[in-house]
């Protein structure tokens, strides 16, 4: 496969750049509008070999077309991301210092908490302790309407999850900087936020609930990969792969 | 009274990053005290440096030009200069030209320089767009509200006063006097954010009282902006032929370069 | 302009935009009474007594509101498909036939100079070729293409995305990229706080029960304990006022080291400032509680916004450990020597 990057390659880096993120169906449909629009070959299986070639570009820049999974679906999605932090990418302008310092304490809460998630009451308190200047109640309110927006955080009836997005992106940071608090799925070694925990006080391994989805698909009686104890949580159905987006 | 002990003063002082949507005013060009090395001396300073080094240098400019890009706004050489290339600036023009191929081979962009006196860039898109690409890109109402603008100004010959842009806006549900739902602070958009964008030049016309200003295209708008496509879509909403128009017809159909002729009733 | 039907005479050209009445006699002196500040100039030869005063003032108001209503409408009258310049121009003329002094001919001059102005924009379209563009008929058309009704006024979410979509094919805007990781400064949270256990989650009894305890005590002793209050509140006030930049430790202020029973009382009091909206409590960076007093405008924005309960426990075991924890010794709540 050629290294080299055509025009049907930088559409497609072009609309990752739009979106932020897609998920597989759309990077399908992605993948084969940009090669009929520039004539070139699509072959159905080869989509991650043209994101692979992509990638081989965007290198020297730290960017990457990165896959991960959606804690919610199963699904599988492509993120476009940053992989450095330095004098340059801290020059971003989305977010000022103190609403990055916000989001960053609304971060620290979903990682201390069990159930992965912030609810919005925690986070308007954590403003109090703010280093930067502190908002005010609506302006924090407008700033995770925008989190939402810009898809970085999910929310669900008043409660903030990160988005599939921030997880695919900031997952070597978390993985750094929260070390000791940080989860892991036992399934598929990825870090974990929505999932289920063994019961057994000597395991405690945790399984995101997609991968406990598949895992214990057809088995009579679940139990735990890790310490053959009895899995006493709801088994949820596996989810086919649909077109339909969740973000 | 007894005297007070703290345990610790840790009051970080507030990071001086701006706020979003407001911006520094624009600094004093500092760009005097670059001088453009010339080809003999980028040539000695390539040769004291090894491939790696200027290849990372230029993936520098490329994310500074990038991350800068995020607002629209032109971004001058001497900030370049300054944040990114640094003690590079004897092989500026190497890395210039280097950073333009990587915006063409693998983003598919132009960098373009608008103002040849303060040496801003700007970023285009050389990738034609494609009528149903939007299958999954969300848009930016902003951009609607600007190209009814742009629009105006190109179809009243180049030169329009403000009052007809504020009036016409009315019409549309958009009061530059009131906070509106997508767009904020509609003036502000218009008049500050469009302009520093370089979409828009907006100018106090002289001797008026109350002061009045004029619309034009800014320099970003004629790079960025394709008149015989403003005008097509004119024919569509008036169900009429573009030509009919037909001096704005001719200009949108000139060479694109020169696109700068107001015919308009200067007073 | 000169076959304008409002001139009937010709001034030195020299009129300014505004209040351009250059008067037949020129020189004479202001008779400005200076009622409206219209800055008019009465010549003298324009004078005579057959003003009648509430006729004037009523032709001097007609001109001003012909004059608003060419500088407001100024885009509709511009349109080509319209004659209200010339509507304008009638009015204008049958109001001059009763004009008989210089602060009415000088509106009349400021109306027609607004007009002229408007009439060579007008004219200007004339001279263009082919179709001749109506911003008001594109407005219109673009209503229409938005998918607003013209007659009501609803909005439509979608309504600007839909032009924006269409200017997108209009435009070769670069995309830009955004992130979130690289934006800030990687460091680690803050590390956990050794007095941990005070924040230890008080249990549902403990919370239902607490508040009510509070409001039988509040009742039977409440004059005395709303002077206490108040004392604690001025203490409060004083300490902050001698450094607001530096954070009230909220132990270091309730801490008696001499006394456990007068630390507990220190507590309860300024719950009430906490309660009431006085004072205010929030951790700091190093999630210690800290106390400072709700200024005098903050009341209202932030008095009711954050609510939040908190229970405060002590025991003399976990009040020694404070004392060594916070270093205490002495109190900031001086006990109380009136009785």
């Amino acid at each position: 496969m050629s290294r080299q990057m055509g025009d049907s390659h930088r559409r497609f880096l072009q609309t990752m750049m739009v979106s932020g993120i897609v998920d597989e169906q759309e990077a399908r449909t992605l993948y084969k509008h940009c090669c009929e629009t520039h004539n070139t070959q699509c072959a159905p299986d080869k989509l991650d070999d043209f994101i692979d070639t992509i990638n081989s570009k965007l290198q020297p820049m730290f960017m990457q077309i990165r896959k991960g999974m959606s804690e919610d679906s199963g699904q599988q999605y492509y993120a476009l991301v940053n992989m450095s932090e330095t004098e340059v990418t801290r020059m971003s302008s989305d977010y000022a210092d103190n609403e990055l310092e916000l989001f960053r304490k609304t971060i620290e809460l979903i990682m201390g908490a069990e159930n992965g998630k912030a609810s919005s009451t925690d986070i308007l308190n954590s403003v109090d302790s703010m280093t930067t200047k502190k908002m005010k109640k609506s302006e924090t309110e407008h700033l995770l309407n925008r989190l939402v927006h810009d898809k970085w955080l999910c929310e669900k009836r008043g409660e903030y999850t990160l988005s599939t997005r921030c997880i695919i992106e900031m997952e070597p940071y978390i993985r750094e900087m929260y070390q000791d608090q940080v989860k892991v799925c036992h399934i598929c070694h990825n870090i974990a936020f929505q999932c289920q925990i063994c019961e057994n006080p000597t395991c405690g391994i945790k399984i995101h609930n997609p991968c406990v989805a598949r895992y214990f698909q057809g088995r009579a009686e679940p139990r735990c990969p890790a310490c053959d104890d009895f899995w006493p949580h709801e088994i949820p159905e596996v989810r086919r792969p649909q077109s339909q987006s969740r973000r | 009274m007894t005297q007070r002990r703290r345990l610790s003063n840790t009051q970080n002082s507030p990071q001086s990053r701006q706020q979003p949507g407001t911006l520094m005013a624009q600094e004093e060009d500092d760009d005097s005290t670059f001088t453009q090395p010339s080809t003999s001396q980028v040539q000695r300073g390539l040769e004291k440096l090894t491939p790696a080094q200027v290849e990372q240098k230029t993936a520098e400019v490329v994310q500074y030009f990038l991350v800068k890009d995020q607002k629209k706004i032109p971004i001058r050489r001497a900030d370049l200069v300054k944040h990114v290339v640094k003690d590079y600036r004897n092989i500026y023009p190497e890395i210039i030209k280097r950073a333009e191929r990587t915006f063409d081979q693998v983003f598919g962009l132009k960098l373009v320089e608008i103002d040849t006196k303060s040496h801003s860039y700007i970023l285009i898109n050389k990738m034609e767009p494609v009528v149903g690409a939007s299958i999954i890109n969300p848009t930016n109402p902003k951009m609607g509200l600007l190209f009814v603008i742009l629009s105006i100004i190109f179809m009243k010959g180049g030169l329009v006063r403000e009052n007809l842009i504020w009036s016409t806006l009315k019409k549309l549900r958009v009061d530059p006097g009131e906070k509106h739902e997508e767009f904020g602070d509609v003036r502000k958009v218009v008049t500050d954010e469009f302009v520093r964008q370089r979409y828009l030049e907006y100018v106090r016309i002289p001797h008026t009282e109350p002061v009045e200003h004029e619309f034009r295209w800014g320099q970003r708008a004629d790079k960025e902006v394709s008149k015989a496509k403003i005008l097509e879509f004119m024919g569509q909403l008036h169900e009429q032929d573009p030509q009919s128009w037909s001096q704005q017809y001719r200009e949108a159909h000139s060479t694109p370069s020169s696109s700068q002729a107001s015919t308009s009733s200067q007073r | 302009m000169s076959d304008s039907p409002l001139i009937r005479t010709s001034g030195d050209n020299e009129a300014p935009r505004q209040n351009g009445y250059a008067g037949r006699g020129r020189g004479e002196q202001q008779q400005n009474d200076g009622d409206d500040g219209d800055g008019a100039f009465g010549p003298a030869d324009l004078q005579d007594d057959e003003g009648d005063p509430s006729l004037r003032r009523e032709i001097r108001s007609k001109y001003r509101d012909l004059i608003n209503s060419v500088q407001q409408n100024r885009e509709d009258m511009l349109s080509p498909s319209n004659n209200k310049l010339t509507e304008v121009l009638e009015q204008a003329n049958k109001l001059f036939k009763d004009v008989r002094q210089a602060r009415e001919a000088a509106l009349d001059a400021q109306l027609l100079v607004v007009a002229t102005d408007l009439g060579k924009e007008k004219a200007s379209q004339l001279f263009v070729e082919g179709t001749a563009f109506d911003p008001t008929a594109f407005a219109e058309h673009l209503l229409s293409f938005m998918g607003l009704n013209r007659l009501e006024d609803g909005e439509d979410a979608d309504a600007w995305h839909r032009v924006a979509r269409k200017a997108e094919c209009c435009f070769s805007t670069a995309p830009s990229f955004h992130y979130m990781m690289g934006s800030f400064h990687a460091e680690p949270p803050p590390p956990k706080q050794r007095i941990e256990r005070q924040r230890k989650a008080p249990t549902k009894e403990a919370k239902r029960i607490m508040p009510t305890q509070l409001k039988k005590m509040e009742e039977s002793h409440q004059e005395a304990t709303e002077k206490e209050v108040e004392r604690v509140l001025g203490h409060l006030k004083r300490y902050y006022q001698d450094d607001p930049e530096s954070p009230i430790y909220y132990y270091e202020f309730v801490i008696d080291p001499n006394s456990f029973s007068r630390t507990v009382e220190n507590i309860f009091h300024t719950s009430f400032l906490i309660r009431d909206g006085w004072a205010r409590m929030y951790l700091d960076s190093a999630k210690l509680p800290c106390i400072a007093p709700v200024e005098e405008g903050e009341v209202e924005a932030g008095g009711s916004t954050s609510r939040k309960q908190c229970i405060i426990s002590i025991s003399p075991k976990t009040w020694k450990e404070l004392i060594d924890a916070f270093d205490i010794r002495d109190a900031m709540i001086h006990p109380n020597t009136q009785h």
